[in-house]
């Protein structure tokens, strides 16, 4: 017994294992994970090619197609045509813009007001966790609702809001012409700011505790914590979360057609919305489909790029 | 033996009960107010009376009001068998021809004891009859008579009206009784009415104007344009949107909106809001759907300004009155598979009985003389819509073309970017016809 080393593992004496038996341990383990991570993918990878396949596939048809309302199947191949055509419009490279600078400000809000809820609120939710689902409640809101719903509460003659301000003497017309960008990006920002806030808390929930011990060892607490400790640490959720909420308000579509239109004139016609009247109104469904196509592979080189981006600085 | 009996027998029961199953058809129609619960009741009748005869029912299937058209193209290009019977409106009625059935068969002696010509032909495209019309849309000024009986009769309002007038359009103009209102008097008095402009003014704005960039608000402004001459195309096909007619409406809208006569948030108004605003009693006067009525005078819904409102025609211009009008109608999707139903109901839709009915409830259909003059008593609204769509009804050269729904919605889009400051009045109008002559070309 005393010229062997003797482990207990539950309960039983074990034999010490060789560094090789160690190796041949961890590679079955991550072999059998493998095998068990594409057992439960099956189900969700036909569940996606099922609902996101099909319309992949039909919108690529469609893209290179001279498709109409009348002829959903096609009078014949295009080739390049539909894509020349949409990317030749002027009204494109606005709503373009549009969208950009939207995503840009709505990220650059929503990421640095979760940032600073979870720096203020973190250690509040350890002891409570149940609050984050207060503050998740907007999130849960479908955009178009948001849209009605602040149609109605923002309203100058039956809205809550500028009643209250008219109440104490200030008169304030969020959908006016002046106030219009400011408000349909505040929507924006207060629906999604706790989409990016989850992301955040979870990053910051799972440093382990012994760092902020020995941070406040070395005498980083509260705001210097967060900074100095805290924030290098979670950048890779930072930059996940900003390309992912970049992306999702770049599409910006539900509630600035319900408060607007993308009115008046263009003003608030984001790339979406634009992609939508182009399909619906001009009747150009070619175009707007190899729009809608462009649209998807940017989007998917953007979050592959913020992907590798955010593993290379884990890795690092 | 017994059991083999038995077996045949509830065989026989099966087949004959499958062969006597009601034909369920669905109705997709336009939502909301009272057209809505008025259709409701037709449909009910119908199950209990006709429908039950022939053996089938009928249920109502709606989307919501925005973009509806939209989504039943979508449906109707898929061909989509979810609904038997469509919505079909005067403006449209080219646009989703090709997914109908035509109804000619349904044009008698009945059906034309009912509505008249003219609404026939508001259901019309290329010679084919499409929908029965269910609801005529015309424009009304809407305005609060207490208001403008006090306008007509103070003589230090009166004096304020000629210095308001005189400082903002460069004329001491008199007020008159909104019956005899041209496009300047309704600027004049929507001026007087603006709390910021007149601090005596018992409501905040002088009217309230629908700017969202949604085609309904341009055929509610089109009136204007109408009545100073405007109109798509001449006699030979050319687009003459850039005229004198179309500027000075285009023109007014915006005076209104820079000198804030209404409300800063208009430009994303639509139907609701504008029926909020004037509904709360903040608003002097507004031109609306006719259909607004129904509502209005609903004391409970409106208390603000139950008594104290009316309706007439809509201002002049240098051609006279005009207002759009189209019709709503109900037809049969071509890809349904209970066609004969469909009919059935659209048949029985299309009685005298059923648009009474359909009245009483608070629709708005274009029927004949005779049956207005017999409801007059109750809605005094079908009157005054019968006899605007008649003498004042102006429907744009080409705006029951296939193409009439995409050029409005061209229109919404430029004109409101000149209303908002975001396109001038020349690109504004030049964008306009371009979109116009390539559609009109392909």
């Amino acid at each position: 017994m005393s010229s062997q080393i003797k482990n207990c593992y539950r309960g039983r004496a074990v034999r010490p294992l060789k560094p090789q038996d160690w190796c041949d341990r961890l590679m079955n383990l991550r072999e059998q994970e493998r095998k068990s991570a594409r057992i439960f993918l099956v189900g969700m990878c036909a569940f996606l090619a099922l609902i996101l396949g099909f319309p992949t596939i039909a919108n690529i048809w469609f893209s290179f197609n001279d498709v109409t309302f009348h002829n959903l199947t096609g009078e014949g191949y295009s080739g390049l045509a539909n894509y020349r055509e949409a990317l030749s419009n002027p009204k494109l490279w606005e709503a373009l813009g549009y969208s950009l600078k939207f995503g840009v400000i709505c990220t650059v809000f929503e990421v640095g007001f979760a940032l600073l809820l979870v720096f203020i609120l973190h250690p509040l939710l350890l002891r409570r966790p149940w609050l984050t689902a207060i503050i998740m409640m907007p999130m849960m809101v479908s955009p178009a609702l948001m849209g009605v719903m602040y149609r109605l509460v923002l309203n100058e003659f039956v809205g809550i809001v500028p009643g209250y301000l008219d109440m104490i003497g200030v008169t304030m017309n969020f959908l006016s012409l002046k106030h219009i960008q400011f408000t349909v990006i505040a929507i924006e920002v207060l629906q999604w700011t706790p989409f990016a806030f989850l992301i955040l808390l979870t990053a910051r929930q799972s440093l382990p505790y012994d760092l902020e011990e020995a941070a406040a060892v070395d005498g980083a607490t509260g705001m210097r914590l967060n900074i100095m400790v805290v924030l290098p640490l979670i950048t890779p959720a930072i930059i996940i979360v900003s390309f992912i909420r970049f992306i999702d308000s770049f599409r910006v579509f539900d509630h600035i057609f319900v408060l607007t239109g993308g009115g008046p004139g263009n003003s608030t016609t984001s790339l979406s919305i634009y992609i939508y009247k182009l399909f619906f109104k001009q009747n150009d469904l070619g175009p707007a489909v190899a729009l809608s196509m462009t649209l998807l592979i940017a989007s998917l080189a953007l979050l592959y790029f913020g992907l590798k981006l955010a593993v290379r600085r884990n890795d690092r | 033996m017994k059991l083999i009996k038995s077996t045949a027998l509830m065989a026989s029961a099966i087949t004959i009960s499958a062969s006597m199953a009601f034909a369920e058809i669905t109705i997709l129609a336009w939502p909301g107010g009272e057209p809505e619960e008025s259709l409701r009741q037709i449909v009910k009748s119908y199950n209990e009376t006709a429908g039950a005869e022939i053996g089938s029912t009928a249920e109502l299937l709606y989307f919501s009001r925005d973009n509806f058209f939209d989504k039943m193209l979508a449906d109707s290009a898929a061909g989509s068998k979810e609904f038997d019977i469509m919505l079909t409106a005067t403006y449209n009625v080219g646009k989703y021809a090709p997914f109908m059935e035509p109804i000619n068969d349904l044009i008698d002696d009945d059906l034309m004891s009912v509505f008249p010509q003219s609404a026939i032909d508001s259901q019309s495209f290329e010679g084919n009859f499409y929908g029965i019309p269910t609801d005529l849309g015309v424009h009304f000024l809407y305005y609060r008579t207490d208001l403008m009986d006090e306008l007509m009769s103070n003589a230090d309002w009166q004096a304020k009206y000629a210095a308001i007038s005189m400082e903002y359009m460069g004329t001491a103009m008199q007020p008159k009784a909104p019956d005899d209102w041209t496009w300047d008097d309704y600027m004049a008095s929507a001026l007087f009415f603006t709390k910021s402009i007149n601090s005596d003014s018992p409501v905040r704005y002088g009217t309230v104007l629908q700017l969202k960039n949604l085609l309904f608000n341009v055929m509610i402004w089109q009136g204007i344009a109408a009545s100073y001459g405007g109109d798509w195309m001449d006699s030979d096909g050319n687009i003459t949107v850039d005229s004198a007619g179309y500027r000075r409406a285009l023109e007014l809208y915006k005076k209104l909106v820079e000198l804030e006569a209404t409300p800063a948030d208009s430009l994303s108004y639509e139907y609701a809001e504008a029926n909020g605003a004037f509904g709360t009693g903040r608003v002097a006067f507004y031109t609306q759907w006719s259909a607004a009525y129904a509502s209005l005078v609903n004391a409970d819904e409106f208390p603000a300004i139950a008594g104290k409102f009316d309706i007439t025609h809509q201002p002049a211009g240098s051609v006279g009155i005009k207002t759009h009008f189209h019709a709503l109608g109900l037809g049969i999707n071509a890809a349904s598979e209970n066609k004969d139903e469909a009919r059935a109901f659209l048949r029985y839709l299309g009685t005298e009985n059923a648009m009474k009915m359909y009245i009483k409830g608070g629709g708005q259909p274009p029927v004949v003389g005779r049956i207005v003059s017999e409801v007059a008593a109750d809605r005094p609204d079908m009157v005054m819509m019968s006899s605007h769509a008649g003498d004042y009804g102006k429907v744009m050269a080409g705006g029951t073309s296939s193409s009439a729904l995409d050029i409005y919605t061209n229109q919404a889009e430029n004109f409101t970017g000149y209303w908002g400051g975001q396109l001038d009045i020349d690109t504004a109008i030049a964008n306009v016809e371009e979109f116009m002559a390539n559609e009109f070309a392909n």
